[in-house]
């Protein structure tokens, strides 16, 4: 099946809004994805290095944990009905840019306490301060590395 | 139980709707820093209008109360130096944390190697915690909200961010129209 | 008209209403909702007893977090179980989930009323201080008396309570005479 072409990013956008107006209204809290990352990683740490990070999210419950959970499914059930379902490789040197990007977004997301999803959008959405400014910088970051990783993206 | 479901159903409905719009395809969200693909901005801004413009009217017709929903917390320094690095790896993996589960689900190599880094930095930030408690706890000001800082009425910030947002959204509109 | 231009025209109307609709609950302009604190306070719902508390613990209710406000050395000589350690400059940045309960105490209460205080002006909803503190555990759950005149249901009950974490209440009255309490008071906030 050729692939379908993807949803228009306004209408998506307004869904994925949707979403979290759901999301605020059933669960008191926002969406979020690191969330998940961190509990996952504070079982790992935690058996070498009980400190206040680690027991904080080794107490934190498994809300993200499922979210996220459902995130994959949710995606994995779209990417099939459309076409996009394919196991692929990542081009070469861009498997260790993934790899080191994703490294990079972890130490941010645990110093921001979030991610885009979780204090970007849905802190933004509820005019959080810090998300706006975890916001700006992201997109002020990645603007001023774009031009250094031209070749990686080319 | 209650809460775990809607966490499930939120999720997928997440998963989804990223999907649809091709956020877990690398090179379509990096081209957004390249000025060729703005998905990222439009889905972003798209969404976080609808859900401040929704939260406030739900509040305000009383069928939500945003009292009762949870503003993350804010620490300026760590979410400003977090930030800049997290939108350092960003650009470099064409994924977040979000999207690099859809490319996972899709299949994609990127995505797992994306999700591998975000649990191995995570890890490092865990296990480095001793040695850096003092800068993550820097600067707290609690679940500070722009009304709250500014003094301004929710609403005068609520309006600026919609219209903010709505140019923006135009002028990518009037630029992609002219390329 | 197409309908990027419909829903951003749909954004802007609502935006611009927006501030003429009025402020939503949680924006009052200061950072303390003195309305809903004094009514916490004047009906109660700001505090629970030790007692109360250990109820809680023992049915592990979900969510809930005890947070002992002192500092490291008095937590480490003693603390009510499952208890965690959250001095106030570090409890005042610590993010509360909602579905999370937070009880806060301190040696006999006083720092956890004003911890209490705090955490409402930063926003955090569901939480509650022991107006007593560790002294009031002592009392109530590790070695109450409980007079023979008591209801014989609330007496087992708490009776049962304070053997569970180890305590030694005092029930009746013994060879005709009351039974002193034992006591563990320690002077402090």
């Amino acid at each position: 099946m050729t692939p379908r072409p993807y949803a228009d990013p306004y209408l998506a956008g307004v869904g994925l809004g949707l979403v979290l107006l759901a999301c605020f209204a059933l669960s008191g809290q926002g969406l979020g994805a690191s969330g998940a990352f961190a509990s996952a990683a504070s079982h790992v740490a935690g058996v070498v290095s009980k400190n206040a990070w680690v027991e904080g999210y080794l107490h934190g419950g498994s809300w993200m944990l499922v979210e996220v959970g459902g995130l994959i499914v949710g995606a994995g059930l779209s990417a099939w009905l459309a076409g996009r379902l394919a196991v692929s490789n990542a081009p070469s040197g861009r498997f260790a840019a993934s790899l080191t990007g994703g490294i990079l977004m972890g130490v941010g997301a645990a110093l921001a306490r979030g991610c885009t999803s979780g204090l970007a959008l849905s802190g933004g959405a509820l005019l959080g301060v810090g998300a706006w400014v975890f916001m700006i910088a992201l997109f002020a970051a990645g603007f001023l590395a774009a031009p250094l990783l031209r070749r990686l993206w080319a | 139980m209650r809460d775990l479901l809607v966490a499930a159903a939120i999720g997928v409905a997440f998963g989804w709707t990223l999907e649809r719009a091709g956020l877990g395809d690398p090179p379509k969200l990096a081209g957004q820093f390249y000025l060729r693909d703005f998905t990222v901005l439009k889905v972003m801004m798209s969404a976080l209008v609808t859900a401040m413009l929704g939260a406030f009217w739900l509040d305000r017709l009383g069928v939500v109360d945003l009292g009762k929903v949870y503003v993350p917390e804010t620490v300026l320094l760590p979410q400003l130096v977090g930030g800049l690095v997290f939108g350092f790896g960003f650009v470099l993996s064409g994924l977040c944390p979000g999207t690099s589960c859809v490319a996972l689900a899709s299949g994609r190599g990127e995505g797992a190697a994306t999700v591998l880094g975000l649990l191995v930095g995570m890890l490092l930030m865990g296990l480095a915690f001793p040695s850096l408690e003092a800068f993550y706890g820097a600067t707290p000001i609690g679940a500070m909200t722009l009304p709250r800082l500014t003094g301004l009425p929710y609403g005068v910030v609520v309006a600026g961010i919609t219209v903010a947002c709505v140019g923006l959204l135009a002028a990518i509109g009037r630029w992609e129209a002219r390329r | 008209m197409s309908t990027t231009r419909r829903l951003g025209l749909g954004a802007l109307a609502l935006g611009l209403l927006a501030p003429f609709a009025g402020s939503p609950h949680r924006a009052v302009s200061g950072a303390l909702d003195f309305d809903a604190i004094a009514r916490a306070i004047d009906d109660g719902s700001d505090h629970v007893s030790a007692r109360q508390l250990g109820t809680w613990i023992r049915a592990r209710k979900p969510g809930l977090r005890v947070v002992d406000v002192r500092d490291a050395k008095a937590f480490a000589e003693d603390a009510i179980p499952t208890a965690e350690n959250l001095p106030i400059d570090r409890l005042v940045s610590t993010a509360f989930k909602p579905g999370e309960t937070v009880v806060l105490y301190s040696q006999e209460g006083a720092h956890a009323g004003q911890a209490w205080v705090l955490l409402k002006a930063l926003g955090v909803t569901d939480v509650v201080f022991v107006p007593g503190g560790l002294a009031d555990w002592w009392e109530e759950v590790m070695t109450p008396v409980l007079p023979a005149d008591m209801l014989a249901a609330d007496r087992d009950a708490a009776a049962d309570l304070s053997r569970y974490f180890g305590g030694f209440p005092q029930v009746g009255v013994a060879n005709g005479e009351p039974v002193t309490p034992k006591t563990y008071r320690r002077r402090g906030c």
